[in-house]
């Protein structure tokens, strides 16, 4: 293994010059320039689309650049392939995990590694010096668990260590803490430190605001493939990040009026439901929505959220206990029957649930009001209407769309999301469950959600947010419920909502406890 | 099971999707030719002649016109309703069997009915047929629905029921004792469907052609074949929009079954003289080709169906002319449905 060795901190490891990468149709990178120093995480922050990932698939040899060059410690390199990244000593922690489930932490380290013998595989020094560095870097962890056993923060433990393993003077971090809890991410921070203070160079993907203005050393923000900003966190805000990514000026918390609350809603008691596998999801249960708030639901993906809201919206049976919107029993309702009686629902997986992606931007909007007037008349679909229809909903809610026939998937995250709402809102709904409304969605799009959920919140819609984004939950929400592993932890007012508070609950620290 | 996509958009501007890339279906076409002539050339055949000899062989006379329309009849009203069941993804294995039940349900009404009058008894015996395969296609939906039984696996195994249900009802309840032969009586000439003017074809082909704008205007302009359209394109979110998705699979299955029971009864009233074993002519698996390579639209349908059936028609003068086994031109139908299915994903690459 070439390993390019750590030399004295501030060093350059990595300079990308001018490099400039075309797709058909988009210029996805525009003359980049992108270095590292040793013992500094440089933040890539930018929109979907900005050209991020391909500048570091281009680095990592999953892309060929078609202009540029790529430095490392001021030698010139060619990086063809993954393999040439690596004996470069580049690694990169990609979203989804690439372990080997049914193998031992162990195992998965040495997966790829020069072995020594052709015939036997002697994973003894390699355990031994797993432990070792899980001690120097804080990692805790157990080289003979198997990685089925381990939970998502674990196993991203183990990615790391791989890359400590192979000792990689450069690692790439692609949105590493979308899948963590707030103290998982304190940790994850003081690992990478680590990996800093020994000279190692970090790339860290991220367009979590603050967590970019709390690792970086310095940032670099890409917009449409081209370099926007370079600053360091001293010198800048979220609010001037967010104008460098979307290019304008970008309300981060949007405004609030004080709304007389109504009455309740949507209610749940005692509710019990089962996830997929079976093995109970949500557990006794009890919140209420009033109408004109916003309820909250924070909380690490896989608590049983979604199960949550499936069942509210009628996709999914209730076990036991009780659900309630707008005065009627809707516990064992179809969702047709709680969509009558004003009940919309914004599904967590946009392109599963929420639209359909050979569809046009018409037949999408008309997904469920198809079936009643104006839409349909007599039997049959009415197209005049539909047509009017549906260009007054694309208006209304800035659905950038060439045209309403238009194949939804053709639109970006951001806009098929608007669809969703603008079909959801159409309605004007008592009830609005939302689930995960700006995730994956870029900063314009996610401001302009937030403000129609805070207009329907001033209409007197009881609305339930279900977000894994604690800042956008602390933002809309007048109250905020913490689920884990199936139960609420607690629910706290807006007044006394913090950070800290809210990721202790969602590590299953019960305020008694804490 | 991989298929053709199906239709994505109503009234859609976009060329392409109107039509559904022809560029595919004649590339398909042409590849699935050459391939065919391999085959050809193997079992002995000279390719060309061969496939001039289908043509103008089929083309060429009143009679072997009158032949290929005779089988373009069951495969396009079948077609017709397996479109719409595949435009849901609902994958109607089936047909044949709907296609026998409608077939000798509605035959044994029609032999069985005391009144005897044609203008009765022949509109009758079609909607006991219609309903006996819409019967034999509720099975299949219910038992997904209720079960969540794959509707593959059960439509397919019901074409076996039905197959030997058929084989015992003619060799016992509606056996005519008269005969050694396991048939039923003669089907009585009031229930026999008239011809079409002009040609020697029974009024089954002109039912079938009615149907065809209709299924046209019901997939793309009502509720109802958004509906199915949104079942096809996805289940999760045909539910979260509120489809009872269970109870439409049910309505598509019995759709479809419903349209192989009337080709089951049409050829029955139209062609047969008697219930018997030969009903079991293969027609609701051909369709299920014709549908593939029709897109599962319509106007497709009409076009695949007339193909498949000058294939048929033609295998067999082709054999007769240069000693190659029809089989080896039969192969020609799977090739396109293959070559079809593979353009298809090159084509969304």
């Amino acid at each position: 293994m070439i390993v390019v060795a750590p030399a004295g901190k501030g060093g350059m490891l990595l300079e990308m010059e001018g490099i400039t990468k075309q797709f058909p149709g988009v210029l996805a990178n525009d003359r980049v320039d992108f270095d590292v120093r040793s013992g500094e995480v440089h933040t890539l922050l930018g929109e979907n689309g900005a050209g991020k990932s391909t500048l570091m698939k281009v680095l990592y040899g999953l892309y060929p650049a078609d202009a540029g060059e790529i430095r490392l410690r001021g030698e010139p390199a060619a990086i063809g392939s993954p393999s040439d990244a690596i004996e470069h000593g580049i690694g990169m922690i990609h979203q989804h995990f690439m372990l080997v489930p049914t193998l031992t932490v162990a195992e998965n380290v040495a997966l790829g590694l020069p072995t020594g013998s052709r015939v036997r595989q002697d994973l003894r020094p390699v355990r031994k010096r797993i432990r070792e560095l899980s001690d120097a870097y804080g990692l805790q962890m157990d080289p003979e668990a198997y990685i089925w056993q381990l939970a998502v923060g674990e196993r991203q433990r183990v990615e790391i260590m791989k890359a400590i393993y192979r000792d990689v003077s450069l690692l790439i971090l692609d949105e590493p803490t979308s899948v963590l809890t707030p103290s998982e991410v304190d940790d994850l921070f003081v690992t990478l430190r680590r990996m800093t203070d020994d000279g190692r160079g970090l790339v860290f993907i991220s367009h979590k605001l603050r967590e970019v203005m709390s690792l970086s050393d310095r940032i670099t923000v890409l917009r449409g493939g081209r370099v926007t900003g370079r600053t360091v966190p001293d010198e800048t805000s979220r609010e001037d990040l967010a104008h460098m990514m979307v290019g304008r000026e970008v309300r981060l918390a949007p405004s609030r009026i004080e709304v007389e609350t109504g009455e309740v809603r949507l209610s749940m008691s005692g509710l019990n439901v089962a996830g997929d596998r079976g093995a109970p999801a949500v557990i006794d249960l009890d919140l209420a929505v009033r109408g004109g708030e916003i309820v909250g639901i924070a909380g690490v993906s896989g608590n049983g959220q979604r199960e949550l809201a499936e069942a509210l919206a009628g996709l999914r049976p209730v076990e036991s206990g009780k659900a309630a919107m707008g005065g009627a029993d809707t516990t064992d309702m179809t969702p047709k029957e709680i969509r009558r009686l004003g009940v919309s629902y914004i599904p967590e997986e946009r392109m599963r649930d929420g639209a359909i992606g050979d569809f046009s931007v018409a037949e999408n909007l008309i997904l469920v009001d198809y079936d009643s007037p104006p839409m349909s008349r007599r039997g049959f679909l009415d197209f005049k209407e539909i047509e009017e229809g549906c260009s007054d909903l694309v208006e209304r809610f800035t659905v950038k769309t060439p045209s309403l026939d238009t194949p939804t998937s053709h639109l970006s995250g951001g806009n098929i999301q608007k669809l969703i709402i603008a079909r959801e809102l159409s309605s004007d709904p008592a009830v609005l469950i939302a689930s995960q409304p700006t995730r994956g969605v870029d900063i314009g799009a996610a401001e302009y959600i937030h403000s129609v959920l805070m207009e329907r919140r001033a209409q007197g819609t009881a609305i339930l947010l279900i977000s894994e984004d604690l800042d956008e939950v602390i933002g809309l929400s007048d109250r905020i419920a913490v689920m884990f592993e199936g139960r609420i932890m607690g629910v706290l007012d807006k007044e006394e909502a913090t950070v800290g508070h809210l990721g202790l609950l969602m590590a299953g620290v019960a305020d008694d406890a804490a | 099971m991989t298929a053709p996509a199906p239709p994505p958009a109503v009234r859609s501007r976009r060329w392409k999707d109107r039509i559904g890339s022809p560029v595919n279906v004649v590339g398909a076409a042409a590849v699935a030719l050459v391939l065919g002539a391999g085959v050809i050339a193997v079992a002995g055949g000279n390719p060309i002649t061969a496939y001039a000899d289908i043509v103008t062989g089929t083309f060429g006379s009143r009679s072997t016109i009158t032949l290929m329309l005779g089988e373009v009849t069951p495969l396009l009203l079948i077609g017709l309703g397996l479109a719409i069941a595949f435009q849901g993804r609902v994958w109607n294995i089936g047909a044949e069997g709907q296609y026998l039940v409608g077939a000798v349900v509605g035959g044994a009404f029609a032999i069985l009915s005391p009144v005897q009058a044609s203008v009765v008894l022949i509109p009758a015996a079609l909607l006991v047929g219609t309903a006996a395969g819409a019967a034999w296609g509720w099975i299949v939906g219910k038992f997904q629905a209720v079960w969540g039984v794959n509707e593959v696996i059960s439509s397919l195994l019901l074409n076996y029921v039905a197959i030997f249900g058929v084989a015992y009802l003619v060799r016992q309840p509606l056996r005519d004792p008269d005969y050694y032969l396991p048939q039923s009586k003669l089907i009585p000439s009031a229930a026999r469907l008239p011809d079409l003017p002009f040609l020697d074809v029974h009024a089954g082909l002109l039912i079938g052609l009615i149907f065809v704008p209709v299924v046209i205007y019901a997939m793309g302009r009502t509720p109802f074949g958004f509906k199915v359209r949104v079942l096809g394109m996805n289940r999760d979110a045909a539910r979260a929009a509120g489809i009872d998705t269970n109870r439409l699979i049910v309505k598509v299955m019995m759709i479809s079954g419903g349209f192989a029971g009337l080709a089951g009864i049409a050829q029955v009233l139209g062609v047969e003289s008697r219930l018997n074993n030969n009903l079991d002519a293969g027609y609701g698996f051909t369709a299920i080709i014709t549908a593939l390579l029709g897109r599962m639209r319509p106007l497709g349908i009409v076009l695949s169906s007339v193909f498949i059936a000058t294939i048929t028609v033609g295998g067999d003068i082709v054999q007769r002319s240069q000693q190659v086994p029809r089989a080896a031109v039969f192969v020609l139908q799977a090739l396109f449905v293959i070559v079809l299915l593979v353009a298809d994903k090159l084509a969304r690459r």
